[in-house]
């Protein structure tokens, strides 16, 4: 038992000594440099399309990236791929499972993936020879619910589960590069860095973690929320992470400082978050909370600017497009609406 | 979070990852044999939660016996399902009080408690203007028709002179319409003519609001089940 303790005490005070490290760093606050900046103003967003055709909840959503092709699953059992211009249904995807956590659009159009309850990722092939739409691989290994995942590129994506664990797979094969094992809950989200050579993953555990891909090692780990990690994404600079949390705040983590840099929070707001989106300058924050509200913020200032579809607490998820022109959000009521 | 409705004792997900999992366990709970009792339904709620001692599992969001259950479901169950879901949101949020017609706040303090005072999931718009100022007349008309087609939201209107928010709300701004809920200001319209044609009708007003998300559906038509939604359409 003795050794226990001093191994626990050991733990502790290297605790202590990396957030003094930390702090050493840390000569100012993000509010204190944001000071001189220019306030918002409120931030009032119209729909302008709404894309229709789904049966169910809308769990998840992802742009393409060219802006106006977007992939969402919902509980009807279907992935649909749309065209947010003319709001026209480009494929219908019919899934095994109605459970699906995630859906994912490859960076080069040509692929889409989900999965969810059903433990598995599924890519599909959206420019088959005939036309057709078919499964092209069942990545199946993970030993949990599949809460996320995203492409790399045409031949390797990243998973994130319920086992704990995050996973880099080769499509063509079919098989599991790499596995990326630290968290101690189960991963709830993931986020691709810009240059492709990292990710970061929130989980159970309350702790956010950047991986090096190549090096299959975690870099840094981020703690300071006081509940589950449900949402994560890049700053767009891809210098800091961004993570939503059951504690109903957000933080926003700088990675070369190793630090938090702000918590956006309000004692109003009870409600865990579970869908996060910036906007492509990073000065807006588009935060997705359970009880369907979103909230948005100004980053730089962490006040709350306004709020997204007020009066029906609708939305499920929430993406913006990589131009920054539109943020796209799912409803439990089946619909999807497009806005700027 | 959701008012006072839920059955559960554990706070549970409606979104996410975590929504799915609290969704497929409704709808087991919801598909068990009715004639087979508490026991049964006492089991997979036990399955659900961890226990206070095990601090391990309080971070897995399913146990073992769960992931167990996971298997094929019936078309028939999961339409059922989907429907009754949506079915009970949409009742959730119409949940409230009713209003006939359009308020007419006397003061400011008036203003405070309406905007204060009205249920949770009651949106109040008030509607502020001045006799003589393009417009207002006009909207105060439209209100009136919306105030009947969407009874559970609060309409009111304040004269800006009488009750002395000329002060905040000079004329060049009037007439302009604001959205609260919950206490909260959800947005700001100023001078909201501007948006419309010379000549506007309810319909206009109405449309408007919805480009913001601010209006509730008027009523929820359940879908029918469209098969042919399936295929691919190029």
């Amino acid at each position: 038992m003795g050794e226990m303790e001093e191994l626990r005490k050991e733990m502790e005070n290297l605790k202590d000594q990396i957030t003094a490290a930390r702090k050493t760093f840390q000569d100012s606050t993000l509010q204190e440099a944001a000071a001189g900046v220019t306030v918002v103003g409120r931030v009032q967003l119209k729909t302008r399309k709404t894309l229709r055709g789904h049966l169910a909840k809308i769990y998840a959503m992802h742009w393409g990236t060219d802006s106006t092709l977007c992939v969402s699953a919902s509980q009807d059992g279907k992935l649909i791929v749309w065209d947010t211009i003319t709001t026209n249904k480009v494929n219908a995807i019919p899934l095994k499972s109605s459970w699906v956590m995630t859906c994912a659009y490859a960076p080069s159009g040509n692929l889409v993936a989900c999965g969810g309850l059903d433990n598995m990722c599924s890519i599909y092939n959206l420019k088959g020879k005939d036309g057709n739409v078919k499964v092209m691989r069942e990545l199946a290994a993970h030993t949990g619910y599949l809460s996320c995942c995203r492409f790399l590129s045409d031949t390797e994506i990243i998973t994130s589960s319920g086992d704990c664990t995050c996973v880099l797979w080769d499509i063509e094969t079919g098989t599991q590069k790499t596995v990326f094992a630290g968290h101690q809950g189960d991963a709830m989200s993931l986020g691709v860095s810009p240059d492709f050579k990292y990710f970061i993953s929130g989980a159970c555990d309350f702790t956010a973690k950047l991986w090096d891909i190549r090096e299959a090692e975690c870099r840094q780990t981020f703690g300071g929320h006081e509940s589950d990690i449900n949402a994560i994404g890049f700053f767009p600079n891809g210098n800091a992470v961004i993570t939503g949390s059951d504690d109903a705040t957000c933080k926003l983590y700088d990675l070369r400082a190793d630090q938090e840099l702000l918590t956006y929070q309000d004692s109003s707001i009870m409600c865990g978050v579970t869908s996060l989106a910036p906007s492509k300058s990073g000065r807006l924050l588009l935060a997705g909370h359970d009880d369907f509200n979103v909230n948005i913020w100004d980053m730089l200032k962490a006040e709350r600017v306004g709020v997204l579809a007020g009066h029906d607490n609708r939305v499920s998820c929430i993406g913006v497009s990589s131009d920054g022109m539109a943020c796209c959000t799912g409803s439990w009521d089946s619909f999807l609406k497009i806005w700027n | 979070m959701m008012s006072g409705q839920e059955e559960e004792e554990l706070p549970v997900n409606h979104t996410g990852p975590k929504g799915v999992i609290n969704d497929w366990r409704r709808f087991k709970l919801d598909s068990l044999d009715p004639t087979v009792p508490q026991s049964k339904r006492e089991l997979l709620r036990q399955m659900s939660s961890p226990r206070e001692d095990d601090k391990e599992r309080l971070n897995r969001k399913m146990s073992a016996q769960e992931y167990e259950m996971i298997q094929e479901e019936d078309e028939g169950s999961l339409k059922r399902y989907r429907t009754q879901s949506m079915q009970e949101m949409h009742e959730r949020l119409s949940f409230g009080p009713a209003f006939e017609e359009v308020k007419e706040l006397e003061s400011g303090d008036a203003f405070l408690e309406v905007i204060e005072k009205e249920h949770q999931m009651t949106l109040v718009i008030v509607h502020i203007y001045q006799h003589g100022v393009k417009g207002c007349e006009q909207l105060n008309s439209c209100l009136d028709c919306l105030a009947l087609e969407y009874p559970s939201i609060r309409f009111c209107r304040m004269d800006a002179v009488a009750t002395g928010a000329v002060e905040r709300f000079t004329p060049e701004v009037l007439p302009a319409l604001l959205v609260y809920k919950a206490g909260e200001s959800l947005a700001h319209f100023l001078a909201v003519t501007k948006h419309f044609n010379e000549d506007f009708f309810a319909t206009d007003v109405e449309g408007f609001l919805n480009e913001y998300g601010l209006l509730p559906k008027k009523e929820f038509t359940a879908w029918a089940d469209d098969e042919d939604e399936g295929g691919n359409v190029e």
